[in-house]
């Protein structure tokens, strides 16, 4: 009843504001083609942004490879370049929410996605957003979300780019793109290739007398089309577009001591248009998009699209209240291997920040789905922040969220012939947090350290059980997951040089909270494949045009079983590269880095007997004119 | 006088000496050459099938012990564990053999080259005989089924792959053949081993599992929705002679027999209920003694020991974590539960 209220409040304000016609005030003359911010309203939760730099440096390689050596995310990966889903807070591969320029592009058959075939480069900037989501994002963000976004510009001119890699293992990634904006529109094409052999030397545990061979069927070869729109209509009046086409082909690497030769196809089509009024001190968002997922395992063919319409407004009103009222509507169509289904959604969502003075924001989310008439479970959350010191050098702020999440069963579960549940209910978490940011400067230090705690109680959670011969979804399991993130963040200028560190903690603790049977031995145990610890750590030193890294990341041991008799052994990899940034007759800019990943040449598996590569060897090369 | 004194002293002290060489010459029987070998098939995705070795006498139960006594996980899905002629041949239906020792499981070779979804083994002059269903083709069909021939009983390279009918499974060494129980084409075939190529092809009624003898004569067990058949073979002729059909509903490939011509097999009643029972079933009376003779869920695996006349039974627990056997007398009351490796499937009484 409050989240209606305030709905109606908003958009009868807004009739009102029309009608007195105030005069703009946003500012579109900005170069960045505007965006709706991701973090408005997100007081008392984590929010991370990926550095522009390793954006840079992981050109044409996987998402899944950067957040795995740059962030204390654990993505579970079956080998390099192969299925790679990520694990946020302790929650389970589709339990977070992924989204492309404000699109949620998770596959509705498989309520996940490959981080592994999302290569950097078919994005500008990868943002994190940690812990429960649903209430801002709807569906699949118990643990936490991220989002893709591209960043294009105006009044830039005409500019080329290419980017090549080569590096070990037949690894040659080449993309070009070419831009054009004026102060009205602007333009930008991309076309990228990344190859991979994949054909690294490992030690065949599956084998009498361990020999070591070298990896074979595990070639990766990726194609991909983009292109971005903007057209400023005129100052109250902008329409953004983007294109995004990814066709992705792989020999699946078998699992050691297996013959398989599985081979998958995906094809991935994504398209997004906006339309942005802004008005006085609000901004109308209209957003309709498609995505279009062409899955071949083999020769068994799966297909999935995705429609989205959606509206809201943003408004300011006045110094104290910002507000966000709006609704999606989805219609997803499945025509999988053994069933074919629709699935209609449609949500209702409203945000409020509240500065009731000026060192505390708070934030309320509310957000109701509905999906094929049924009602998800509605999803509010509460944050806030409160600066508890503020003076030159030091800035210390308390951050704390409660919030609720849902999932919806995905296609297969509910439809999947045989085994498909449709009496399964939502999966449904509650959780809480509380933070500490410290934000230190003093001459040319600054430093930033940030430690958040969290509880979760995730229900409902759906689990695939063997039911004769064949298996089936039901809602079985309880988990409490509870942990500590902690992020920091220092740099020190020392005349020319400058010298950084910038650092992950994870500790995810992800507890059984039940038996599927008297005889499981689950409950009170880790999850599997959830490592309860994970470091990583980047140091670097820069001088002018050249700057230099090494990068640690070190993941605790994995149970293989819910009733962790078995596991898998910590690992540590140790990576590093020296990137040189140089300019030729004024117009040329370029970049040419060499990177070497697993210095140490360290054995190692993700999952169990899925092999990975020793060290390896790469070189970046960017040119701008 | 005294010498055949001395004789006789010398004759009762070479006897003593001889008494106590023989004993010397007994090498006790190692620990995994008593008491219940278990098959853990393995989740599909970890690959971690393995042996658990079961002592009934003292109740310890030691998981993983091929990994343990090799240094290596075994990585694969146990389909079948093999003992025949001082060797023990653990078989993966992930495509190959591991050759151990009897005693202790060390490692003494492997097929691991050209096997596809392998599933069981027989010795015969020398040789290995693997049946396996060759490679699914676009439908997940298997019509390039076939048994690997390898000329050395410690494994190593394929010398000859025998075209059969699709998805043999269970294999019986008869005089000069082998019988192939070949289930996706309910046949039952025949190999000569003077020429290792297939000879004779007969129908069978039912899904054809795998072959066993009760009171000296040989059958092949197998299946339908609704039945079981005890297949008898004419030892001869290899003819089916002679069919016992018993209504059972629901019956899977697994298996035990039992003492006095009764057989265990496991029912599932399937998808929405899910619930599996046990059956006890009569051969001489060609009916089922009870249906429900111990019932549960996620029923994997049956055996039956001899010599305590308890029925052992593999829940995989959901495939989530490592499974449990479930130890009935015959009573059907439940005497213990053994943790074991990854779903137990199956059960080799030493």
């Amino acid at each position: 009843m409050l989240f209606l209220s305030l709905l109606a409040f908003n958009l009868l304000t807004f009739v009102e504001e029309i009608s007195i016609g105030k005069q703009d005030t946003l500012d579109l003359h900005q170069i960045e083609v505007f965006s709706m911010p991701l973090d408005k309203y997100t007081f008392g939760q984590t929010v991370k942004t990926i550095s522009e730099k390793d954006i840079k440096n992981f050109q044409g390689q996987s998402l899944a490879d950067l957040l795995q050596q740059r962030t204390g995310l654990f993505l579970r990966q079956y080998g390099p370049g192969m299925l790679a889903s990520l694990t946020m807070r302790g929650t389970s591969a589709g339990h977070n929410a992924v989204f492309w320029n404000g699109l949620p592009i998770n596959s509705p058959s498989l309520g996940q996605s490959d981080f592994s075939i999302l290569p950097v480069g078919g994005f500008d900037q990868a943002t994190l957003h940690y812990g429960s989501g649903g209430a801002l994002y709807g569906t699949d963000a118990i643990g936490g979300a991220v989002h893709l976004s591209n960043k294009l510009q105006f009044d830039k001119g005409h500019q080329v780019k290419i980017n090549t890699v080569f590096g070990s293992f037949g690894r040659w990634n080449q993309s070009a793109a070419y831009a054009f904006s004026d102060h009205k529109f602007s333009s930008r094409s991309r076309i990228y290739r990344n190859h991979a052999k994949n054909n690294f030397k490992y030690t065949n545990l599956a084998k009498i007398g361990t020999p070591i061979e070298n990896q074979n069927h595990a070639r990766v070869e990726q194609w991909g089309v983009m292109q971005d729109l903007a057209w400023k209509i005129s100052d109250k009046n902008l329409i953004s577009s983007s294109i995004w086409w990814n066709l992705t082909e792989r020999q699946i690497q078998p699992v050691m001591g297996s013959n398989d030769r599985d081979k998958q196809e995906d094809d991935n089509l994504r398209v997004v248009l906006d339309y942005f009024h802004f008005g006085s001190g609000k901004v109308w968002n209209l957003k309709t998009g498609m995505v279009r997922d062409h899955l071949e395992f083999n020769q068994s063919t799966n297909r999935t699209a995705q429609y989205f319409l959606s509206g809201d407004l943003d408004w300011d009103l006045g110094s104290k209240w910002n507000s966000k009222s709006g609704v999606r509507f989805t219609y997803i169509e499945g025509n999988l291997s053994t069933y074919a289904a629709t699935d209609t959604r449609l949500e209702l969502y409203q945000s409020t920040n509240f500065f009731p003075t000026e060192s505390i924001s708070l934030s309320l989310n509310l957000r109701q789905l509905v999906y094929e008439g049924n009602f998800a479970p509605f999803t509010p959350s509460l944050g806030g922040e409160w600066t508890v010191l503020k003076n030159e050098n030091h800035q210390l702020q308390l951050n704390t969220t409660i919030s609720r999440s849902f999932k919806v069963p995905t296609l297969n579960d509910r439809f999947w012939v045989p085994g498909g549940n449709l009496d399964l209910n939502p999966e449904k978490s509650l959780s809480g947090e509380l933070g500490l940011k410290h934000d230190f400067k003093k001459g040319d230090f600054t430093g930033s350290n940030q430690v958040t705690y969290y509880h979760m109680s995730v229900d409902n959670w759906i689990i695939w059980l063997p039911n004769g011969s064949f298996w089936s979804p039901s809602n079985i399991r309880k988990v409490k997951n509870s942990g500590l993130e902690y992020f920091l963040e220092a740099n020190q200028k020392l005349g020319l040089w400058t010298v950084g560190v910038q650092g992950n903690y994870a500790w995810n603790q992800a507890i059984n909270q039940t038996n599927i049977n008297d005889n499981d031995r689950a409950k009170g145990k880790q999850l599997p494949y959830t490592p309860e610890h994970k470091i990583q750590f980047k140091a670097s030193v820069e001088k002018g045009r050249v700057e230099t890294y090494v990068n640690h990341h070190w993941v605790g041991e994995r149970f293989i079983g819910t009733d962790n008799t078995t596991k898998l052994s910590p690992f540590g990899i140790w990576d590093s590269g020296v990137n040189y940034d140089f300019e030729l007759f004024g117009k040329l800019k370029g970049g040419f880095g060499v990177q070497i990943n697993n210095v140490l040449n360290t054995d190692y598996q993700v999952l169990r007997l899925r092999a990975m590569p020793g060290r390896n060897y790469q070189i970046n090369i960017n040119i701008t004119l | 006088m005294k010498q055949l004194r001395l004789l006789i002293g010398f004759w009762a002290l070479s006897l003593f000496i001889a008494s106590c060489d023989s004993g010397t010459n007994e090498v006790p029987l190692g620990e995994l050459e008593q008491g219940v070998l278990i098959i853990n098939e393995g989740n599909f995705s970890d690959r971690d099938g393995d042996i658990s070795h079961y002592n009934p006498t003292t109740g310890i139960v030691k998981n993983n012990v091929f990994e343990i006594k090799n240094g290596r996980p075994y990585a694969g899905l146990v389909q079948d564990l093999v003992e025949t002629d001082g060797r023990i041949y653990v078989v993966a239906n992930t495509g190959k053999v591991e050759v151990v020792e009897t005693k202790d499981f060390n490692s003494i070779g492997a097929v691991s080259q050209g096997l596809d979804i392998t599933q069981s083994l027989v010795t015969a002059n020398d040789k290995l005989y693997i049946s396996d269903w060759g490679p699914y083709d676009a439908s997940y069909n298997s019509p390039d089924s076939y048994i690997a021939v390898v000329n050395n009983l410690n494994g190593g390279e394929i010398s000859k792959k025998i075209l059969v009918s699709s998805r043999p499974s269970g294999m019986f060494v008869l005089g000069n053949n082998i019988l192939v129980a070949c289930a996706a084409d309910k046949k039952m075939q025949v190999i000569s081993l003077a020429s290792d190529s297939m000879t004779e092809s007969k129908d069978v009624e039912g899904t054809p599992v795998r072959f066993f003898e009760q009171d000296g004569k040989l059958y092949l067990f197998a299946k339908d929705p609704g039945n079981i058949y005890l297949h008898e073979i004419n030892r001869n002729n290899r003819n089916l002679t002679l069919t016992v059909k018993i209504a059972l509903e629901r019956p899977t490939s697994n298996f035990a027999r039992g003492e006095n011509g009764e057989l265990f097999v496991i029912t599932s009643t399937g998808w929405p209920e899910y619930n599996d029972a046990v059956a006890k079933v009569s051969m001489t009376m060609g009916q089922v003694l009870d249906p429900a003779f111990y019932t549960g869920f996620g029923f994997y695996g049956i055996g039956y020991h001899p010599s305590t006349k308890n029925i052992y039974i593999g829940d995989n627990n959901g495939f989530q974590g490592n499974g449990t056997v479930i130890v009935v007398n015959a009573s059907g009351q439940e005497v213990s539960a053994l943790e074991v490796g990854r779903a137990p499937s199956g059960f080799l009484f030493k």
